[in-house]
């Protein structure tokens, strides 16, 4: 059983000196005791450290005798046994001993280990930075890239641009927008100084009126700025960042035109808009004639429709109708006459029905009053298309061919009848059924016999044949009739579309079947429209079920152009 | 005895276990509660103002959200050098951690109501969601402090980095030994295992812990393929399964410490890049307005 002991030194030029010398023993002792068998003079070395002993399996041993361990194959251990065929590398202090066979021998190998192997340059290799850029180098990439994209770029294209409008082209300002524009505004997308034309300037009202030239104001300005009512505390801190930074306002166009909030219809202004100033509007605005409105259903006034007072000169008035107001038309009959299903009209409408298309059950609404193309009121009630189906203003028979008197022109009505007498034939005899004299045809108008001036008068008194629908006056001295003056539109400061209440019946707004005076005011009250419409503030859980939310922009439009609000134009019905 | 001294042990073990309270913990969890009290009010106002037409940053609270967020961000990055000065006490750097997580991850309410949920393809959105990732990497990074460093210790087993490196190149060294006799084919492969880069594996490799191209497996199966019981060979064939068992535990250790650090490199990172996004956002909403 023998060791043999291979021992390395360098010497001070570098070179190898290799010493082998064979120990028949079983046992080696290491350690810095001078008496060892391999001595290590080290003071990291224990004077007795270890033992290493071969075994009969041919392996070799190896223990700590003292307290400290010893490095096999870079762990610290205190005993291990290593096969010298596969062999083991020993570390004691800063010496290595390899393990190892060398023909039937265990060679043992001393060699110092050598300045600078414990500096390992890759031991920081195990960290990640090691692989990646540093942490700084990363960060300062990443931000210096996206104030280059995001800031300077888009800044630097903006100062430089050509003064012209439609020459200029900023680079890389897409990345700023907030949101899409509206479809109003689609076009100006990624040109963003059309309309953002000074730096650190909010849109101008002058940029907006560039284009919108037709755009009215609400009100005189100095009224409006004394509407307005003091803005809460959030408003307060808005109006004042705003005031910080040079935006115009209140009142502004931006104000209440958001944009960049969707490819949509830009959404009308919340009704809070209005609320602002009309809300309250009496207390800073002590004269003005309306009524104060914030929501629809918790205030709002009552309609003050425009009531006719004199027909002749067309003088109307607005009159709340809460004061139970009467309109003089000029009208001479009252809605029932025509309306009620078991009166003669009815029984007339039902003989005509066949030819004229009336309802079995006597006349309609719409058999008088014909909508608008676009179904939003209702036309000028035309003598000849509305009424002359049974009211016809024939008074002469010259063989085949009638005479009709000129509706709308009286001077030239009376100067036909006065020579009317000229006739032979008596026009009508008896009354006959109307539908024998419809529009084309003859119709028993009650004029009294044909003689001489007399016509005239009694075709306009009371019961003659313009008396039917017209109330007859004086003018200059001579009998005359009144006009029939029927308003377009009785509230012409609200917008009410017909066509959006198709489903509802005339007779559930307009309670013309039971209107027994031509005077009657059939227009509904506030508390009517309440039934179905409700105000925008009503908050999502406790909103009434199956009423129709309703802003003010509903009704109402802002910029006084006479177009139809906002809402009632985005409805597609 | 007015000079007895007062009894130790106990006093300072309470004393001590009220220091090692985490910083999560610190203070009986103040920072969470000043934060969910942060995000509660911001979450009422942001139901209970009704901002027209649609919620979004530039109303009076979408500029009352946007500072709080943008200052929060400002003092939540400066972490980074508060953090290289250590002091105890109410505004400890133990404290101002806590804050910074705390407060930190009620930026996510903060931020996402500031937008009123408007995102898109531009520079606004581009700074929340750098915020985003830097919160979510640093909730990553807390969840891997609490529950790796076990699992490093368990691998490492008491043995230090130098001491594993050693480990390899002590096999390494018997390897270069006991291939001189071997052919030429394979020396070469023993020649390539050695030559091969303890930490060759790339950022990938790391974090997935799948190292292809390992020369060391290679040669061990070529090794087992040739089938050779030549003495030497064998030797070498040992050597190398012991080589790789010792680079498995240091692959494993630097799996770990990826896992570990990663977090940091998106974490900085992007923060810087948050900040940078966040003045190009504020510049530009005020530039074109």
């Amino acid at each position: 059983m023998t060791f043999r002991l291979r021992t390395v030194s360098t010497t001070a030029d570098g070179r190898r000196i290799v010493r082998d010398k064979d120990l028949a023993q079983d046992v080696l002792t290491v350690g810095r005791a001078a008496e060892s068998d391999i001595h290590l003079p080290d003071l990291a070395v224990e004077p007795n450290h270890a033992r290493i002993s071969l075994h009969a399996s041919n392996r070799v041993a190896v223990e700590a005798t003292g307290s400290l361990g010893f490095v096999l194959d870079g762990q610290t251990q205190r005993s291990a046994s290593i096969d010298p065929r596969t062999g083991g590398e020993l570390r004691f202090g800063s010496t290595r001993i390899l393990v190892g066979n060398d023909s039937g021998v265990v060679l043992l190998t001393v060699e110092p280990v050598a300045e600078g192997d414990d500096h390992d340059d890759e031991a920081d290799g195990m960290a990640l930075a090691a692989v990646l850029p540093g942490k700084r180098r990363l960060a300062w990439i990443l931000a210096g890239l996206i104030l280059a994209l995001f800031l300077a770029l888009p800044i630097a294209s903006n100062l430089l641009r050509s003064p012209d409008i439609k020459q200029s082209h900023v680079v890389g300002d897409g990345s700023w927008t907030p949101g899409p524009l509206s479809l109003a505004h689609h076009q100006l997308e990624a040109r963003c100084e059309a309309c953002h034309v000074k730096p650190f300037q909010s849109v101008r009202n002058e940029t907006c009126m560039s284009c919108h030239k037709g755009v009215h104001d609400h009100a005189p300005e100095t009224r409006m700025s004394l509407a307005r009512a003091e803005p809460g505390l959030g408003g307060r801190m808005l109006n004042g960042v705003a005031h910080a930074f040079g935006k115009e306002g209140p009142g502004a166009c931006v104000d209440c035109h958001r944009e960049h909030e969707g490819l949509a219809p830009m959404a009308p202004p919340s009704q809070q808009f209005c609320a602002d100033c009309h809300g309250s509007l009496k207390d800073r605005l002590t004269d003005t004639r309306l009524g104060n409105a914030a929501d629809f259903t918790r205030l709002h006034p009552q309609f003050t429709p425009m009531v006719m007072v004199d027909p002749a000169s067309g003088l109307a008035r607005p009159v709340s109708l809460d004061a139970n107001p009467h309109e003089n038309s000029g009208l001479a009959f009252p809605h029932r006459l025509h309306l009620d299903p078991r009166g003669g009209v009815a029984k007339m409408a039902a003989t005509l029905a066949s030819e004229r298309g009336y309802g079995q059950n006597g006349l309609s609404c719409n058999d008088c009053h014909r909508t608008t193309e676009d179904g939003v009121r209702f036309k000028p009630i035309m003598m000849e298309r509305d009424c002359e189906a049974c009211h016809s203003l024939v008074y002469d028979k010259i063989g085949p061919t009638l005479r009709k008197l000129r509706h709308g022109d009286l001077a030239q009505a009376v100067a036909d009848l006065s020579v009317a007498g000229n006739t032979t034939e008596p026009v009508v005899t008896g009354r006959a059924r109307p539908g024998a004299f419809g529009a084309n045809q003859l119709y028993f108008a009650q004029f009294s016999r044909l003689v001489g001036g007399r016509l005239v008068s009694s075709m306009l008194g009371k019961d003659g044949i313009c008396g039917e629908c017209h109330t007859p006056t004086m003018k200059n001295g001579q009998t005359a009739i009144v006009p029939v003056r029927l308003p377009a539109r009785y509230m012409a400061n609200g917008w009410f579309n017909h066509a959006a209440h198709k489903q509802t019946r005339c007779t559930e707004c307009h309670a013309a079947p039971a209107s027994s005076s031509s005077s009657d005011l059939l227009l509904p009250k506030v508390a009517e429209c309440r039934t179905c419409h409700v105000g925008e503030q009503e908050p999502g859980l406790f909103a009434p079920k199956g009423k129709v939310p309703s802003s003010c922009a509903m009704c109402h439009a802002y910029h006084p152009t006479g177009a139809a609000p906002p809402l009632s134009r985005h409805d597609k019905h | 005895m007015a000079s007895t001294p007062a009894p130790r042990g106990a006093h300072t073990g309470r004393k001590i276990s009220a220091d090692h309270e985490g910083f999560l913990r610190h203070r009986h969890f103040r920072w969470l509660k000043l934060a969910a009290t942060l995000c509660v009010i911001a979450i009422l106002a942001y139901l209970m103002v009704d901002v027209q037409p649609r919620p979004n940053g530039g109303s009076w609270l979408g500029y009352i959200l946007g500072t709080i967020g943008a200052g929060l961000i400002v003092w939540l990055s400066l972490l980074g050098l508060r953090k290289r000065a250590m002091t105890q006490g109410a505004w400890s750097l133990k404290a101002w951690t806590s804050a910074h997580v705390y407060l930190g991850l009620s930026l996510i309410v903060v931020a996402t109501l500031h937008t009123g949920f408007q995102f898109g393809w531009n520079v606004h959105t581009l700074a929340y969601v750098l915020m985003m990732l830097v919160i979510a990497s640093g909730v990553w990074g807390i969840a891997v402090y609490a529950s790796l460093p076990t699992a490093l210790s368990a691998n490492r087993e008491e043995l230090t980095r130098e001491q594993m490196i050693e480990g390899v190149r002590a096999v390494d060294r018997q390897l270069h030994a006991a291939a001189q006799p071997l052919g030429r084919e394979q020396a070469e492969l023993v020649q390539a295992a050695l030559e091969e880069d303890l930490f060759a594996g790339g950022f990938i490799a790391r974090l997935s812990g799948t190292w292809r191209n390992c020369s060391t497996a290679r040669a061990i199966e070529r090794f087992a393929l040739a089938g050779t019981d030549d003495e030497a060979a064998s030797k070498v064939e040992k050597l190398l399964i012991r080589r790789k068992a010792q680079l498995d535990r240091l692959r494993r250790q630097m799996r770990l410490r990826a896992l570990l650090e990663v977090w940091l490199f998106i974490h900085i990172p992007a923060t810087i890049a948050l900040l940078a996004a966040l003045t190009a956002h504020i510049v530009s909403v005020f530039y074109y307005w």
